[in-house]
């Protein structure tokens, strides 16, 4: 299943998506969506090195679905944290 | 209340400085967020979905005006102009920066208040009957043993690091008001022979994955000895307590596993060898916290106002908010007014900043400057004549926070859940939203009388849903939210943990399921008096369980006892 790496902004706590030059940003349609265990393994690498420069806490991958070529989390979870906001 | 003294002044300052640093070391990248994440939870700083969020302890659950008008400021500078009052009589921040928060705990620090004990292994902030001194069933102020128990569990080396997280409640009254039985250590202020107070203490206690109602541990300590008897008991927790297990580390765990009779001997004997005299409260330590607590003397006011009582004839609301809202006070000619967050179809606990300015107005004028968080998310004015009931609920309503309705269904305990939470499985504050919109006429919902409906948005039963007389928990059931019913639980003296009734429900079903069980209550109810829960205790589940889920047959009960298990 398609994934994306996302993490929270070490200073503000925002949540934010990992894109595949290493940056980070704050909208889930502007993430890198990759697909497969090694290309994984390349953004979670860059994700490891921004840890490390301490710009983001809490990484982690999560699976997402292509609708009309954007990504959708499939967990509400995601879902909630992707609209930056709660649902009520 | 207690004011901070030098001493209190210059600790809390001091851990604001600490913190500072901290947060500046991590920031410049001195610290990894492995070193500094439990040095945060010991300053009440969690990272959640969105942000982080500060928990801000509220000791005991008691506040100035002043406190609330900063925390309105906190809220408005630094969050999103709203505070969020918990099931442990604390108020969250749910969006703050970390940035900030040297500059929030040094605004707290200031007004002397602070995030300690908010978080991490140690003993948690003490809570208490929010009625404390004015309540006209108290035997003893348990506020003053509260404080002490603040001051003695305070970065103490030894339990600053516990198997798991420690939770104390106090009640000094007849009807317990802080649900202390279900507590890793519950207290009672009770009278011994001869008419001196003591405490009867109960522990093991608490709710979460394992509910238990605590037990009797001790009759009666003389309270002049509850420290060092306290003492014993968290050694012999930390002595046994299961640290290789977080699902077993609680006291709860150890006091079933070892039998209430074998814990009650080890801490006798543990007691036994203790330093009492060096542990114990000193007689002038006890007295000079009290003279904080000591009432105010009043200015003596009829028992009764003619404008408040013409008031309360030609004003149908009035008269409901004075019913349900108002509570007597120990003195005649004065009220306990209960300020709800509860109105249908908003937050259950949140309050605005301008509404926090409101009701710390409020405190200042009408009611001795002091303020009460209850743990089911609602505030108290403790004392205010009963001649001003009628402008205090006329400037509460400017506020939208007259909603008449302590106790009833619409009053509903729900954790921030899956819309904010990092641990939740479900959201719990829509549906709390949904339920109570269902039931907002307050006819209707005064007329099913008192119920308790509690929600949490995951086991760990934040939202106190296994003491709800209906529960509702949050479970993820391959991918979807879903809400299992526990019905018959209760906080009270009579305190039991609700049972499952049945498979979980949609967030589409459940508020319909709901008002099932409340119709199927109402049908069968013998009077109008006999509450839900009593009745509910005495039809036992199947009509509800009937009533949601169609004729018992025993092989489909079977099928849906396996779903349960699935869940
Ligand atoms: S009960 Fe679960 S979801 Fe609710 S606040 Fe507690 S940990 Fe979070």
């Amino acid at each position: 299943m398609p994934s994306i790496v996302t993490a929270n902004d070490l200073r503000s706590g925002a949540v934010v998506y990992l894109t595949g030059a290493g940056g980070w940003v704050c909208d889930l349609p502007h993430a890198t969506v990759v697909d497969g265990a090694d290309a994984l393994k390349g953004l979670e690498a860059l994700a490891l090195a921004s840890v490390e420069r301490n710009e983001v806490t809490a990484v982690y991958a999560f699976d997402v679905r292509l609708v009309e070529g954007l990504p959708e989390p499939v967990s509400v979870r995601e879902r909630i944290r992707a609209a930056h906001a709660p649902t009520v | 209340m207690y004011r901070y003294d030098a001493f209190d002044q210059g600790f809390v300052a001091e851990r604001a400085s600490q913190f500072r640093d901290q947060v500046s070391r991590r920031l410049a990248g001195d610290l990894t967020e492995e070193q500094f994440k439990p040095l945060r939870l010991q300053n009440g700083l969690y990272l959640q979905l969105h942000a982080y969020m500060l928990r801000v302890a509220v000791p005991y659950g008691v506040l100035s005006g002043g406190q609330l008008r900063r925390l309105a400021v906190i809220a408005r500078r630094w969050d999103r102009g709203l505070g969020h009052f918990t099931t442990r009589q604390n108020i969250q921040f749910n969006w703050i920066k970390l940035e900030d928060t040297p500059d929030i705990i040094d605004a707290l620090a200031e007004v002397g208040m602070h995030a300690i004990q908010t978080s991490g292994n140690c003993i948690r902030n003490v809570t208490a009957d929010p009625d404390a001194g004015v309540a006209v069933d108290e035997i003893e102020d348990p506020r003053v043993w509260a404080e002490a128990m603040r001051q003695w569990s305070t970065i103490h080396p030894e339990f600053t690091f516990m198997p798991r997280k420690f939770k104390i409640a106090i009640s000094g009254a007849l009807e317990d008001r802080a649900a202390v039985l279900f507590h890793d250590v519950g207290l009672r202020i009770v009278k011994g022979k001869g008419g001196a107070t003591g405490f009867r203490v109960y522990v093991g206690g608490g709710q979460g994955r394992t509910p238990y109602v605590a037990q009797e541990i001790a009759a009666f300590v003389p309270r002049d000895e509850i420290l060092s008897y306290l003492e014993a008991i968290m050694r012999v927790y930390n002595m046994h307590g299961r640290r290789d297990n977080i699902y077993k580390a609680r006291i709860k765990i150890l006091v079933n596993a070892l039998g209430i009779d074998e814990f009650r001997r080890q801490v006798e004997a543990e007691w036994a060898t203790l330093d009492k005299a060096a542990i114990n409260l000193p007689a002038a330590e006890l007295a000079r916290i009290a003279e904080h607590f000591a009432a105010k003397p009043l200015v003596k006011h009829p028992a009764k106002a003619p404008k408040v009582e013409a008031r309360r004839k030609s004003d149908a609301a009035f008269a409901r908010w004075m019913r349900l809202n108002v509570l007597p006070h120990r003195v005649p000619g004065y009220a306990i007014v209960n300020i709800s967050l509860k109105e249908p179809g908003m937050i259950p606990g949140d309050i605005s900043a301008d509404q926090m300015e409101t009701v710390a107005e409020l405190a200042e004028r009408f009611g001795g400057d002091e303020l009460r968080v209850t743990y089911q998310q609602n505030l108290v004015l403790p004392t205010v004549a009963v001649g001003d009931l009628d402008t205090v609920y006329d400037a509460l309503i400017e506020a939208a926070l007259a909603t008449a309705n302590t106790e009833l269904i619409t009053d509903i305990i729900a954790c921030p859940g899956l819309d904010y939470c990092n641990l939740a499985n479900a959201r719990s504050i829509g549906i709390a939203q949904d339920i109570a919109k269902r039931f907002a006429d307050p006819e209707k919902a005064e007329a099913i009388g008192p119920l308790r409906l509690n929600i949490s948005g995951c086991i760990n039963a934040c939202g106190h849903h296994h003491a709800g007389n209906i529960g509702i928990l949050g479970v993820d059931k391959k991918g979807t939210e879903h809400y299992q019913i526990t019905l018959g639980g209760s906080p009270k003296d009579d305190a039991e943990v609700g049972d499952i009734v049945g498979p979980s429900f949609t967030a589409e079903a459940l508020p319909g399921a709901v008002e099932t069980v409340v119709a199927t209550y109402l049908e069968r109810r013998l009077t109008q008096s006999e509450t839900f829960l009593t009745a509910y205790r005495r039809l036992g589940k199947l009509p509800f369980r009937e009533a949601l889920y169609g004729p018992e047959k025993p092989r489909r009960a079977a099928a849906s006892e396996l779903e349960i298990a699935n869940v």
